[in-house]
């Protein structure tokens, strides 16, 4: 490239430097040679035209025109739209005038591209159908050999170098032809006009090609698959001469048509700015590659709205977090309390239970005390007379006895009713049915009623809490006396017995049963039948059965009277 | 003859305790922890006092004494109860009880009521007794032997009742030598009071 300007430049000085030499680059896609020869007649016009200057054509390709351009080498240039409008907007560079050729479409629609078929290919119409398939171009920098097609192709969401096999085969444009023919590839992309103009040389024949997606517009005589840009400009750099530019502008204007091809002023290059804006390519090729203050600057409201929406997503993590910690915290602290309530109701019932059978249980205590006094009184006689002092040392070991039963009584009563936590442990059912019946004996005294025990051996362990146990039981042995109590035969029988996964406890009694309308209520809470029933202690003892992991259920028996059961799971681990 | 003192409780401590206490009063005690173990030791006459619970298993307090009335029962009956309550006790004193105590009670009442229960049925057993006897001799009479009693003890004279009879005087005055023998009554006066006294009891 740099050989070539220097060579040029050894050729510019070989001239004599009788007029001021005036620059021209031409842009020479197809050789410096074909490139000259192109504009051969403007250059001599202009001459011709000002003779005080000397023009000369410096063809250069497409980098090299760049080059020469922002080097200030050339004055003017002459090159193709899509390259005109890059040097526009990088180098300020300014159209002057634009090709018009007559015959031939109008200034503003003459380039665009054919996309070249074989007609004996099925399959092939549109644009649309050239996915997967393989196309070739002259080049990628190629305006009318390639990019206008890439805009289409854009438009219909095909990418040309992901989603088909695209190839650059370099010019001339003939080769791609050739390679349409050979069926080396399956579309070619010409500039508009050269298929109609190769079938007026006879070099193609139109019944073997098809044109994609081809359409006739009015301001051109050729078909074209794409959307139709602007002729080439003749352009002058912001370092040029106004008055000289004036001067060439004029000149150009007023040359006569030469080879079909002249000069008209300077028509509109924005569709070939949408153009590059769609590639994003050229002078908008920042498009593709942003830098982040550009981002920032261009979608400001945007990330910071993602900013705040990060930020609130953050703050809403928290509060959620800091929502459930404190939730939490609740929860436990309402199981805690609520846990706590029950231990409270639990005891409470306990208390109306023992206050429910609070004249049997002064009888029981009343009993010792009065055996107590009778000893004493008859020891005291005794001791009056002098006349038996054995029966006084027998009366007073009898004392001591009664006195250490009625220490009992209040001892089991005590235990019975005092503040505590459940205290779960392997216990035996059995042995807790034995200690409920030896309360409930103290506790009811002898209302009469007949115990009978039916306790099944070798039952499994149950992990349990050996009081709350106790009032549960206690609480159906009393709840079936009280059935019993205008009964003249009174009947209890309490039951063990093995489950399915545990052991069953069941309470009956031989009284009038439960009533059918009590049967639904029978749990819940501050429901009774009797007159000074708190209505606790069923509700009570199910939810005592059911902490255990158990179930608890009433029911009438066949044969008269009521029956309650209950489930307890057996302790985990190995039968003992 | 021996007054007995009969204790009826079914709480052992309670029984063992009263026995003890009424043992010091010198008589004989025997305790009994049901109302029907009582009863295989019970017969008409006896002398002694019963210190009986109301309220036991099975047979209770109350049902005992009316199982004892009008079987020839002369033990005074001194009822023991934890809680009493009005009609319970105006039944037991209408059926002749001698006494309704409330545990615990004054040892010294419970002594003097069993003290006065006893002094009480030794009359009643000798009395009833004392009919047993008549009884015993009134079934010794033959049938004109019991006519000419009868007769004789209204007061009328031998010829009269000869006349009723339509017997001898002679055979009137064997008849009543037999009857005044046989009832062992020394005169009229006395067979009359003897027949008063059996009349209406068992």
């Amino acid at each position: 490239m740099r050989l070539m300007i220097l060579i040029l430049l050894c050729f510019t000085f070989t001239v004599p430097a009788a007029a001021a030499e005036v620059r021209v680059g031409v842009l020479a896609y197809r050789g410096a040679e074909r490139a000259e020869q192109d504009w051969l007649g403007t250059l001599a016009h202009l001459n011709t035209s000002l003779p005080q200057h000397r023009f000369v054509a410096v063809p250069l390709d497409l980098p090299g025109l760049t080059q020469a351009v922002e080097a200030r080498q050339v004055d003017f240039v002459i090159t193709n739209p899509g390259h005109y409008v890059e040097l526009e907007s990088l180098f300020h560079t300014t159209r002057i005038a634009t090709v018009e050729s007559i015959p031939g479409p109008s200034p503003g629609m003459a380039i665009g591209s054919a996309v070249l078929v074989r007609a004996d290919v099925p399959g092939l119409r549109g644009l649309a159908d050239l996915r997967g398939k393989r196309l070739a171009a002259v080049a990628p920098d190629a305006f009318g050999g390639f990019r206008v097609v890439w805009r289409e192709l854009l438009a219909l969401n095909l990418d040309p170098f992901t989603q088909m096999d695209t190839r650059f085969l370099g010019f001339p444009m003939e080769g791609i032809v050739a390679a349409v023919q050979d069926g080396r590839v399956d579309a070619g992309i010409l500039r508009v006009c050269l298929y109609e103009q190769l079938v007026g040389e006879g070099q193609l024949n139109p019944d073997h090609f098809r044109i994609l997606s081809a359409r006739h517009v009015p301001e051109s005589p050729c078909l074209t698959s794409t959307r139709l840009y602007p002729d080439w400009p003749f352009a002058r750099l912001d370092s040029t001469d106004p008055a000289l530019a004036k001067q060439v502008g004029m000149a150009l204007l007023s040359m006569p048509m030469t080879d079909g091809q002249g000069w008209t002023v300077p028509v509109d290059y924005q569709t070939v700015h949408e153009l590059f804006r769609d590639l994003k390519i050229g002078p908008y090729e920042h498009l593709t590659r942003r830098s982040f203050t550009e981002t920032l600057r261009d979608n400001w409201p945007w990330l910071m709205l993602a900013a705040l929406g990060i930020l609130w997503w953050v703050v809403h993590v928290a509060r959620v977090e800091y929502l459930v910690r404190s939730r939490t915290d609740e929860l436990r602290r309402a199981h805690e309390s609520a846990r706590r309530q029950r231990d409270e109701m639990e005891h409470a019932a306990r208390l109306a239970l023992m206050g429910e059978m609070a004249s049997s249980l002064a009888h029981e205590i009343n009993q010792p005390l009065a055996a107590i006094a009778n000893y004493a009184r008859g020891c005291q006689r005794r001791l009056a007379d002098g006349s038996d002092p054995d029966g006084v040392a027998e009366g007073v070991g009898l004392i001591a006895t009664q006195a250490d039963r009625a220490a009992d009584i209040v001892k089991r009563m005590r235990s019975f009713v005092r503040k505590r936590l459940p205290e779960p442990q392997s216990i035996a059912i059995n042995d807790v049915i034995r200690d409920s019946l030896g309360l409930f004996q103290v506790l009811a005294g002898r209302a009469g009623v007949d115990i009978t025990l039916s306790l099944a051996d070798g039952l499994p362990m149950v992990t349990a809490d050996r009081v709350q146990l106790e009032q549960v039981l206690l609480n159906l042995m009393k709840n079936a006396a009280d059935a019993l109590a205008h009964r003249d035969h009174r009947q209890i029988t309490v039951t063990s017995k093995s489950a399915v996964g545990g052991l069953e406890v069941v309470v009956a009694d031989n009284g009038p049963g439960l009533p059918p309308d009590a049967l639904a209520h029978l749990f819940d809470p501050f429901f009774t039948t009797k007159k000074d029933g708190l209505g606790l202690g069923l509700s009570l003892s199910r939810s005592i059965i059911e902490a255990h992991g158990g179930h608890l259920w009433g029911e009438n028996r066949p044969e008269g009277g009521a029956r309650f059961h209950f489930l307890l799971p057996h302790a985990e681990g190995p039968k003992p | 003859m021996t007054a007995t003192i009969h204790v009826v409780d079914d709480d052992e401590a309670m029984r063992h305790s009263l026995a003890f206490l009424l043992k010091s009063l010198g008589h004989p005690v025997e305790s009994h922890d049901s109302a029907e173990a009582f009863l295989r030791h019970w017969r008409p006459g006896l002398a002694g006092c019963l210190v009986l619970d109301v309220r036991m298993p099975g047979m209770s307090g109350l049902e005992l004494q009316r199982h004892l009335e009008n079987r020839g029962n002369t033990l005074s009956i001194v009822f023991l109860s934890g809680h009493g309550d009005i009609p319970m006790v105006v039944r037991a004193m209408r059926a002749g009880a001698l006494q309704f105590l409330e545990k615990p009670c004054n040892d010294q009442v419970l002594l003097d009521a069993v003290a006065e229960g006893l002094r009480q049925s030794l009359d009643a057993a000798a009395e009833w007794q004392q009919t047993i006897d008549i009884q015993t001799r009134l079934e010794q009479l033959t049938p004109r032997e019991l006519a000419v009693m009868q007769l004789v003890s209204e007061g009328k004279p031998n010829k009269v009742i000869a006349h009723e009879l339509d017997i001898s005087i002679k055979t009137v005055e064997v008849h009543r030598a037999h009857v005044m023998e046989k009832m062992d009554a020394g005169s009229v006066a006395e067979l009359t009071r003897l027949l008063l006294e059996s009349k209406g009891k068992p």
